[in-house]
């Protein structure tokens, strides 16, 4: 899990970056605040013409049938600065009311590709119910497949090459969760009070020094 | 054999003369039979019409080695157990005639009134062209006269071309072997309509039959495995199907995790890659953006 900013690691559950003190309110001051209504899919920078729009749309619809708690949205902008790629991806997965998503689909299955057509970059964001089960290097291996195409400005054949190593991934996700819930449990499990941890090494001492006072007294 | 009765009388007159005796030699010291008309002594005619033969080369006079009879013995043996028509080879020498007065018309009719059906061949060894064949009653109202005259043209032309007596013999039969089939199509003895007869005489038959050997074996393997081949490929199809279609309607499920909120996101704090696509030389993980990651993990 890493900072949207910073890009540094944090903890489970960090209300903000422990490195660089990233949250919510620094995005939202930064892009807005309120949230923002939009479809799926946003080609804002233009980057697809109707007839691939319309393809990506099915692409789009597809994977909601086939993961009906997940949905993918694409955005494009221009003129987006590398760094805040992520940080952006995160104000609006958060901030976003997806119009045409379908009832009971909340921004927390929901994963974003945003892509900027001015630095020529992608990233991926994704909601809290996908945590356990994506990673960076998954993203990046269903990114890895559109490169070739996007290199072309292909953008519309390579985000729906991308879509379906994703529905790959998930595939498989799904059945290992089957099969073993506790592994993904585990990775999104709160982590140790360390607190507690100190504590308990405290009294094992304390326990420790009366006794040896008992017996030398 | 004329010639052994010639032998024979040869003898009996130059004896006679040598030993100054004029008389005639005594009728009771010459052969009993009578050398007919034919030039067939009297038993051989009747070893020849007498009865339905039990072999199919009928030779009583022995014109053939043991040797060679038994070969094209074998030979129509296997026609007779290949073939709806038996074929029966009467042979004659040379000089033989067939005897007046419709002794095999007879033995035809007496003999062969009955049982499987036969072409009744008469070939006199060395003389091809003389050869001349006859059907069973039963055969002869089914095969054509025109189909009769090509078949007994064609052997006669099969067994010319060959140089020696026995070699024609033995082109003779198997000529008049292959022409049996088409009689047997001519007949309708055989249901193989896929190969009919052909009026072109110059048609080689044979060339024919390896022509259509594979496709005959296709047509048997497909009557022998093409139900079961079909019921098991219609088996896979439908499974493979049904997979596709399955998979194609299957619904994927993520069991839900509580996960605590990070950074203040209501939804959403999963950061994935950045990629940049600016470099068309540079392979994606190079061009790959993995930000700052001052802790080193």
């Amino acid at each position: 899990m890493k900072c949207p900013r910073c890009a540094q690691v944090i903890h489970r559950g960090a209300g903000l970056c422990p490195h660089c003190g990233f949250g919510i309110a620094d995005a939202d001051a930064m892009h807005g605040t309120g949230s923002i209504s939009q479809r799926r899919l946003a080609d804002m920078a233009g980057l697809m013409r109707s007839r691939d729009r319309v393809r990506v749309s099915a692409a789009l619809d597809r994977f909601c049938r086939r993961f009906p708690q997940l949905f993918f949205a694409v955005y494009t902008s221009s003129g987006t600065v590398v760094e805040d790629l992520r940080q952006y991806g995160f104000w609006m997965l958060n901030r976003a009311n997806f119009e045409d998503l379908s009832e009971g689909k909340t921004n927390d299955g929901g994963i974003l590709l945003v892509m900027d057509a001015e630095s020529k970059s992608a990233s991926v964001t994704w909601g809290y119910l996908l945590d356990p089960y994506l990673s960076e290097e998954d993203t990046f291996i269903c990114m890895s497949r559109a490169h070739a195409y996007w290199l072309e400005s292909r953008f519309a054949d390579g985000t729906i090459r991308m879509l379906e190593q994703l529905e790959n991934i998930l595939r498989k996700r799904v059945s290992q969760a089957r099969r073993d819930p506790g592994k993904f449990e585990k990775k999104v499990a709160a982590p140790v009070h360390t607190g507690e941890v100190a504590r308990r090494i405290r009294e094992g001492h304390e326990q420790h020094s009366i006794s040896r006072t008992e017996v030398e007294s | 054999m004329k010639f052994l009765a010639w032998i024979v009388s040869a003898a009996l007159v130059f004896g006679g003369l040598a030993s100054g005796e004029t008389e005639v030699a005594n009728p009771s010291e010459e052969a009993t039979e009578e050398v007919t008309k034919t030039g067939l002594l009297d038993t051989f005619v009747e070893a020849y019409f007498g009865a339905r033969p039990d072999k199919y080369l009928i030779d009583p006079q022995g014109l053939l080695s043991s040797k060679d009879r038994e070969e094209r013995e074998d030979f129509l043996q296997y026609h007779s157990g290949d073939s709806e028509i038996d074929l029966f080879v009467f042979l004659f020498s040379k000089d033989d005639r067939l005897p007046e007065g419709g002794a095999a018309a007879k033995m035809k009719k007496q003999f062969f009134s009955e049982g499987k059906p036969a072409v009744l061949a008469f070939y006199f060894l060395g003389d091809p062209k003389r050869a001349e064949i006859s059907l069973s009653p039963s055969l002869a109202g089914a095969v054509p006269v025109a189909e009769l005259r090509r078949s007994l043209t064609s052997s006669i032309g099969e067994a010319q071309e060959k140089p020696d007596a026995m070699s024609q013999l033995e082109a003779f039969c198997v000529q008049l072997s292959i022409r049996i089939y088409w009689m047997e199509q001519a007949a309708g003895l055989v249901n193989d309509t896929a190969a009919a007869p052909t009026s072109d005489p110059s048609t080689d038959p044979t060339a024919n039959e390896v022509e259509e050997l594979p496709i005959n074996e296709a047509k048997q393997w497909v009557r022998e495995y093409g139900a079961s081949v079909g019921i098991m490929g219609g088996a896979i199809l439908i499974v493979v199907t049904g997979l596709s279609i399955v998979r194609r309607r299957a619904r994927y499920r993520l069991p839900v995790i509580d996960v605590a909120p990070r950074l203040g996101g209501e939804h959403a704090a999963g950061i994935g890659a950045v990629i940049s696509f600016a470099n068309t030389q540079r392979s994606p993980s190079t061009q790959r953006n993995d930000g700052t990651d001052s802790l080193g993990l």
